[in-house]
């Protein structure tokens, strides 16, 4: 006791001090919008060093999960080499086998990326990811997370930097089916829950379930793309099609690695549509 | 009592000088004198920081709230209060003695002490001009004024100074 008021003896003149200073320079810095605002981007900016500073000890630390998924997606991969060559050999040197595993047939290729930023709180939310035009990301391809699970499609990029639209945003839209009965729908988010998008335009042949899984169906992704799963579902008034609420697999709050797929036959299928469309 | 009310009539006659007449003055943008610091600086040197920091708070307060400071005069008086003593040892080896007669401030040589105030009207000047700007964007017109505005107040400030050590101090 007697030490601790020889301590604080010793440090009052330094604490009374630091209040008045800091009485003092809230009050300036709130007295107009100027040293507001000046002060705002101050703060922000030292806010966003000390944030990338933070994550990029949180990325170190979460490396050897990284490696895990890292490691796991390498044997699922070895083992798809290994059942694909397995094949080849079974089927001799058939010319048909070979086709069919060309490099001219491969639809998608993959860019990884990192998220540099992402809002979650807003109607129209946006993620911007570290790879840009001069890395090969144009938009409309497609982005989602090591696992397979949808985040969203590429609407802009500069040339170091892309703007993915995801699927927390109200003007997002992307065709959804239902794994077990192949029923199609269409995805969207309806600006409530961070954690839920909804299925519309479900056949009400689509018997939809809780638990159902949902995948993307869409030229921008193959085929295999978690959107995630049903959770609850309604028959609309006019008894003509079902709505679902789908709970997003990804987490969206916590991306950081990410894949950019490039459809190689988008452009093509575009000028298609294209076509019809003037038809 | 005779020195403490010479020291009411010191500041009182810095903020009327400082409000009613340099606070009016528009030479230049990048010429702006301030005097009124040499309240904090003239205070006793064997005083206690507590008392200095307050007579700064209270100097501060006075000059907010007449020239419109919203804390800014207060923000940068408040540090001169606390790094007195600190700068007086670096620019003059001088310290408070426990067995001192006479004050430190009498005992200094004017040279030292103009290097004393000059040093700590740069300090205040550099707050506050920093503080006010809030921005380095136009920073050589920032440091412009600064050196400029603590060059000018030492010019105005000096008479004082020696005025005040000869007759009041010593």
């Amino acid at each position: 006791m007697h030490r601790l008021i020889e301590f604080i003896k010793r440090i009052y003149v330094l604490v009374v001090f630091l209040l008045l200073e800091v009485a003092a320079l809230w009050s300036y810095a709130t007295s107009s919008s100027y040293t507001e605002a000046k002060i705002l981007s101050r703060t922000t900016a030292i806010g966003g060093t000390i944030s990338g500073t933070i994550t990029d000890i949180g990325h170190f630390f979460s490396l050897p999960e990284k490696n895990r998924r890292l490691t796991a997606r390498i044997a699922e991969l070895s083992e798809e080499l290994d059942s694909r060559e397995a094949y080849i050999l079974a089927s001799g040197i058939d010319s048909t086998a070979m086709v069919m595993y060309d490099d001219s047939e491969q639809h998608f290729r993959y860019h990884p990326a990192r998220v540099v930023s992402m809002t979650t709180n807003r109607k129209r939310n946006n993620i911007v990811l570290d790879r840009g035009a001069v890395d090969g990301i144009s938009p409309d391809m497609g982005v989602i997370t090591p696992d397979n699970e949808l985040v969203g499609y590429v609407v802009s990029c500069s040339e170091h930097y892309a703007v993915v639209m995801p699927v927390l945003n109200i003007d997002f839209s992307t065709g959804g089916r239902i794994v077990e009965n192949d029923h199609v729908c269409v995805i969207r988010w309806p600006g409530a829950s961070r954690y839920e998008v909804e299925a519309v335009e479900l056949s009400i042949y689509s018997e939809p379930k809780s638990g159902m899984e949902v995948e993307v169906r869409s030229e921008r992704l193959p085929s295999g793309i978690t959107v995630g799963t049903i959770e609850e579902y309604v028959l609309n008034n006019a008894k003509s099609a079902y709505s679902a609420t789908i709970r997003i697999a990804a987490n969206m709050a916590t991306l950081d690695n990410v894949l950019i797929v490039e459809n190689l036959h988008y452009g093509e299928i575009e000028e298609l549509m294209r076509q019809v469309d003037n038809e | 009592m005779f020195k403490n009310t010479s020291y009411f009539w010191l500041a009182l006659a810095l903020i009327v000088v400082e409000i009613f007449i340099l606070d009016q003055l528009s030479i230049a943008m990048w010429l702006r004198p301030m005097i009124f610091p040499l309240i904090i600086i003239l205070l006793p040197m064997e005083w206690r920081t507590i008392w200095v920091l307050m007579v700064a708070l209270v100097v501060g307060i006075v000059m907010d709230m007449s020239l419109g400071g919203a804390g800014l005069y207060t923000a940068t008086l408040l540090p001169l209060a606390v790094v007195r003593s600190s700068v007086m040892y670096l620019t003059t080896r001088r310290g408070v003695e426990p067995g001192d007669q006479t004050p430190l401030l009498s005992r200094i040589a004017m040279r030292q002490m103009m290097i004393f105030v000059g040093a700590m009207l740069l300090i205040h000047h550099a707050l506050f001009f920093s503080l006010e700007a809030m921005s380095v964007a136009l920073l050589w017109q920032l440091v412009a004024t600064i050196v400029m505005s603590t060059l000018l107040s030492l010019v105005i400030a000096w008479p004082i100074v020696r005025l005040f050590i000869s007759k009041i101090v010593r």
